[in-house]
């Protein structure tokens, strides 16, 4: 089996580590015989959406954003929307969960537009949320950490979490939510990379798309030592 | 001077050798009672010196060591922060601990690594005589978030200037171009036949600060650092006043090249370190020292501490390099993957605040360039190690080889069982102090600062 995985706009989205969320996709699925292709569609490169299984949209450093926002309109833009609403795979990390939304404002108060793909909106705050988080998902009863860095306040309306927020701010640093989930579109502040230490994530992400490819696909289980142990520490550390 | 300036510097002394004595090495909270007691205090002892300012996100500390190293053999007194204290209250201590009241003569020359976002805090009550900016990475994002906010920030205490000549690194593009009207050099390689025209996809700035359009590179040096234009509006590197001419031999302990004419060999392998060559041989000519001394004093540098620093540990000889972020780990692994012979590899990871909260950017170290260059067991440590076994396993390299330890005693143990002789450890900041302190009480190092 082999999945495609789309790094939308690498040159320009690439903070934080970002980038190991598609090396370690890509590593998963190699130590278990597949293979990934992985295509980068940057400034001015077509997105063909019946080409990816996967979608990874990263954050980037403000300046790189404002230029990725224009970007990213007319026809490009549709594919995207057409791809999250047929229900494939798509990862988005802080800046890229952002702009899915209906806009961001910056904190001198510039109004940016978003993609509207989401029905979400984020505010500038004058204080950062910065450091380790941990939430968790009740309806699949997992825990998520990772590493929180933004000022964007999130408001993710009636759409579902992530998780709740045990540690850290979360979306917005009100409600005790945190990140979203819209089909298959999964959304998330968490550095760390966040799959690194969320293996559990990392799979539902690949099976959900080689079901959506090869039909109804159980994928074998790795041993996760290592990760499980580096989400195991964090926790001891902070949870109560 | 009046009493409470006085009494200020009194008081800091008097901590200051407390601490000494204490903690064995050096710490801010001196400066921080002395700024407390008298905000001014920096203004007073630091009147009439000659200060030389460093900042930048990487070699910071070799560059201010290797021009006060140059210094120290011209025969000046210098003021110095050798071991890395670089914020506001840090560097006031240095001064302090330098005051000599009965003294007519004041040093001659202070040299300063002082972090970037600290620079207007020392402007704001001196005016250097001159300040480098040695390059701009991303680093510790948590702390400034992004290279235009440090540049910014660093911008905003050379605004703070008006005469202080500016040292800069001409090969990074985010250094040209800019409208502080100060007196200006720059230095960088004329020529770097090794070198690519391709940014690797993960650099840091690679698109003009001028028009947002990508930049074009006739070679890139590392990261984004290179003979960078920008095709669409016309901005280019700025002409060199001080360069690399050839690049000679590159060894993991050592570099050889042509500077200013004259072929110099470094003791300290990494470009990195000829960058930090360059940014120091251009202060220092700029204070009228002759060429062949600074050279001279060049050739028998050493490493400052935990910064490529190499140690006995009985039969083995141990490398410690320090590593902030993805330019300097990349650089790091560049150098080491150089040796030919076996060697052991151990990682330290921290995640304390001076190693930078957030761990992430191990993800955006190239550790896949260690594939087939690792074939024995590997070490890893600090109080991030299982993120550091995950991010060495997702880069290919075999997990059955890996040996998490949770206490550097144990860490040692197994290193002394290894079979090679050299050990290269990458080691954060506290991490590299932590184990420098180990090391220390083993007494495999004598000087701990």
């Amino acid at each position: 089996m082999e999945l495609t995985i789309c790094h939308l706009y690498p040159d320009l989205l690439n903070s934080y580590g970002d980038l190991g969320n598609i090396l370690i996709l890509k590593d998963r699925m190699k130590r278990r015989g597949f293979s990934v292709k992985v295509v980068d569609v940057s400034l001015g490169d077509a997105f063909v959406k019946e080409d990816y299984d996967i979608v990874f949209f990263g954050g980037g450093q403000d300046y790189e954003q404002s230029i990725v926002a224009k970007d990213l309109t007319g026809e490009k833009k549709e594919a995207l929307r057409a791809y999250v609403e047929e229900g494939k795979v798509l990862l988005a990390i802080c800046g890229g969960y952002q702009l899915l939304g209906k806009y961001y404002s910056t904190p001198t108060g510039e109004k940016l537009p978003g993609l509207s793909i989401l029905d979400l909106y984020t505010e500038a705050g004058d204080t950062r949320f910065i450091g380790n988080t941990i939430i968790y998902n009740e309806a699949l009863e997992e825990y998520y950490v990772g590493f929180e860095n933004h000022s964007g306040r999130t408001y993710i309306g009636d759409l579902s979490p992530l998780g709740k927020v045990l540690v850290g701010y979360g979306n917005n640093g009100q409600d005790g939510y945190e990140g979203c989930v819209y089909k298959n579109t999964y959304c998330s502040y968490f550095h760390g990379s966040l799959l690194s230490k969320n293996p559990e994530l990392s799979d539902r992400l690949l099976t959900t798309a080689l079901s959506l490819k090869y039909g109804p696909v159980t994928l074998s289980p790795l041993k996760d030592y290592y990760e499980h142990m580096a989400k195991k520490e964090l926790r001891k550390r902070y949870e109560k | 001077m009046n009493g409470r300036t006085l009494l200020s510097i009194l008081t800091a002394k008097a901590v200051l050798s407390l601490s000494k004595f204490l903690f064995k090495g050096g710490s801010s909270f001196p400066g921080k009672v002395a700024l407390a007691m008298d905000p001014s205090v920096l203004f007073h002892v630091a009147k009439g010196i000659p200060v030389i300012l460093i900042t930048g996100t990487n070699g910071k500390t070799t560059t201010a060591n290797l021009l006060a190293q140059v210094l120290v053999k011209e025969g000046y007194r210098v003021i110095h922060n050798a071991t890395g204290a670089n914020m506001y209250p840090g560097i006031t201590a240095s001064f302090i601990d330098a005051f000599r009241f009965r003294e007519k003569k004041k040093a001659d020359f202070a040299v300063i690594e002082v972090d970037e976002a600290n620079v207007k805090f020392i402007t704001q009550v001196l005016e250097p005589k001159a300040m480098a900016i040695t390059n701009l990475f991303r680093d510790q994002l948590d702390r400034y978030g992004e290279v235009y906010t440090t540049l910014h920030k660093i911008l905003e205490g050379v605004d703070l200037t008006k005469e202080t000549l500016l040292v800069l690194n001409g090969d990074e593009s985010l250094l040209g171009a800019l409208s502080q009207e100060n007196p200006k050099r720059y230095f960088g390689f004329s020529v770097f036949e090794e070198g690519g025209k391709e940014l690797d996809q993960n650099a840091d700035a690679k698109f003009c600060k001028v028009c947002q359009g990508p930049y074009a590179y006739d070679f890139v040096t590392y990261n984004h650092l290179g003979k960078f234009y920008c095709p669409h509006c016309g901005y280019k590197r700025p002409s060199l006043d001080v360069s690399v001419d050839a690049l000679l031999e590159t060894t993991p302990s050592s570099s050889t090249f042509v500077l200013d004419n004259e072929r110099v060999t470094l003791p300290q392998g990494g470009l990195y370190n000829i960058y930090n060559a360059l940014c120091a041989y251009t202060l220092a000519r700029e204070l009228g020292i002759d060429k062949k001394r600074i050279l001279s004093s060049f050739s028998v540098q050493e490493s400052a501490f935990g910064r490529q620093e190499v140690l006995q540990m009985d039969q083995k000889e141990v490398h410690i390099f320090l590593v902030k972020n993805p330019a300097g780990y990349n650089q790091a692994l560049d150098t080491v993957l150089l040796t030919k012979e076996a060697v052991t590899y151990a990682f330290l990871l921290n995640d304390q605040y001076a190693d930078g909260r957030d761990v992430s950017w191990i993800f955006d170290v190239q550790f896949e360039n260690l594939q087939g260059a690792v074939s024995g067991p590997l070490f890893i440590g600090g109080d991030r190690r299982y993120d550091m076994a995950v991010r060495l396993q997702t880069a290919g390299l075999d997990p059955e080889q890996f040996h998490v330890l949770d206490t550097y005693e144990a860490f040692t143990k197994a290193l002394q069982k290894m079979a090679t002789e050299k050990i290269y450890i990458f080691a954060t900041y506290t991490a590299m102090l932590g184990y420098r302190k180990h090391l220390h009480k083993l007494g495999y190092i004598k000087k701990l600062w």
